[in-house]
């Protein structure tokens, strides 16, 4: 029933006939103008465009779920596999029968232990991927930043690398303490952060506020690419 | 007796993972735990769209206000699925479909953010300008002239000295400083869920 999958490449891409590509720069140009005209308001021309990409993404996703993590990882291996194979393909095939039951409401319940894997299997990968991808890599760059063997192996530039790497801590300490909000009682009955705190936080105000301005400054260039690119292609297809 | 199995796979199962990637007698386990993930989330997508196409179907069903939507969402998303799933995600028609629908709707909503942003930058002027705000906007400011390419070359202080600093200095102290706490953040929270305080999956 299924063309089996081959992997993107060069060799095995098929070929796109000029009336494709001709019907698929008509469609695009359309859908287009239908999103640029948001900038007109929310109106029905906008909300086809985004229902149609919605449907149509959704649908392309979940094909490409089926070709490149059901087929190749678990059909395949199931209809093709050696016995080993097969046997250890056993499990994730019954607990994915026991997912879909999330279908029926009467039956969800069965899929609760599954769900409850994924969250267990997410959960760990997200602490490893916390201590190992982020906190170490992070606090160590921080650490490196005063080793003084690649300090003074700069030559006559190791006091700014001192004073720029003294900033970066700076920055570091005070955007940690912007996010603690452990409180104490005052005399008065209010309840506020402590006064040093406060005052380390209003200077990581400032180096968040930096940092949130140069994420914006990049977001905003990208976007002003794609809206120059977006023209440029409406300009092309009319011309 | 499903709530005490479910507890007891979330935890066996994070716990076996976890330890995968500090003891390396483990990482064969941890391998084999991750690869059943990935089927599972491969299956849990198909119901995440499952849950999208009963949603509109009530609507439609319903006859609520933007059904022809709904419908027009329900019959893209069925021949969508049903084409590529038959043909393959490499045959000419799922092509044309990404090329005419999800690219260039993806690139016109991607080119409509320079507008929004900048609409939401001046709204952030007129509600709230305080220092941080103020800070904020001279960044974008000063990052995208220092950034951009003038028909003059380089602005000579803003160019060449104050955005390298502020990019590469002030905003790799924040930046930083931001991981940290998301990294803190990730760490609480999953082993909130490894020590079954929370169960987001039904177990309470």
């Amino acid at each position: 029933m299924f063309r089996e999958y081959e992997p993107v490449g060069a060799g095995n891409l098929y070929r796109m006939n000029p009336a494709s590509d001709l019907m698929s720069g008509i469609v695009g140009f359309i859908l287009s103008l239908f999103v640029f005209s948001y900038l007109i308001g929310d109106n029905p021309l906008f909300r086809i465009a985004t229902y149609l990409f919605v449907g149509v993404s959704s649908g392309y996703i979940c094909a490409l779920a089926w070709w490149q993590i059901l087929w190749p990882n678990l059909v395949q291996p199931l209809m093709f596999g050696s016995l080993p194979v097969r046997m250890a393909l056993l499990p994730p095939l019954l607990a994915s029968g026991f997912l879909l039951m999330k279908i029926w409401p009467r039956l969800g319940f069965l899929g609760t232990p599954v769900m409850a894997f994924i969250v267990g299997v997410g959960a760990a990968s997200a602490v490893g991927g916390a201590i190992l991808g982020t906190l170490g890599p992070q606090l160590w760059a921080g650490i490196n930043t005063f080793d003084p063997g690649l300090i003074f192996s700069q030559g006559s530039s190791w006091l700014g690398l001192l004073w720029n790497g003294a900033f970066v801590l700076i920055g570091t300490v005070t955007s940690l303490a912007y996010f603690h909000f452990g409180a104490h009682s005052a005399s008065d009955g209010t309840v506020r952060r402590l006064a040093w705190i406060e005052w380390l936080a209003a200077a990581g105000s400032i180096f968040i506020a930096v940092t949130l301005g140069v994420i914006y400054a990049g977001v905003y260039s990208a976007a002003l690419t794609a809206l120059i690119e977006r023209i440029s292609s409406l300009l092309n297809f009319i011309l | 007796m499903i709530r005490i199995l479910s507890v007891l796979i979330a935890v066996l199962a994070g716990s076996l993972v976890l330890l995968g990637y500090f003891l390396p007698a483990l990482q064969p386990v941890q391998n084999m735990l991750l690869r059943w993930c990935i089927i599972l989330v491969g299956v849990a997508s198909f119901l995440g769209v499952f849950g999208l196409i009963s949603v509109h179907a009530d609507r439609i069903r319903r006859r609520e206000k933007g059904t022809p939507y709904s419908f027009l969402l329900f019959i893209s998303l069925a021949a969508v699925f049903f084409f590529t799933l038959v043909l393959g995600p490499n045959h000419p028609v799922a092509h044309a479909v990404f090329n005419a629908v999800i690219l260039p709707t993806e690139g016109t909503l991607m080119a409509l953010l320079a507008v929004t942003l900048i609409y939401a930058a001046i709204r952030l002027l007129r509600r709230r300008a305080d220092l941080m705000s103020i800070v904020f906007l001279c960044t974008v400011v000063l990052v995208l002239i220092g950034s951009a390419t003038l028909p003059f070359g380089e602005l000579p202080l803003i160019g060449t000295v104050l955005q390298p600093w502020l990019t590469q200095v002030l905003a790799l102290g924040g930046a930083r400083g931001i991981l940290i706490g998301v990294a803190l953040g990730t760490l609480t929270t999953g082993l909130r869920v490894l020590m079954t305080i929370d169960r987001p999956y039904g177990g309470s």
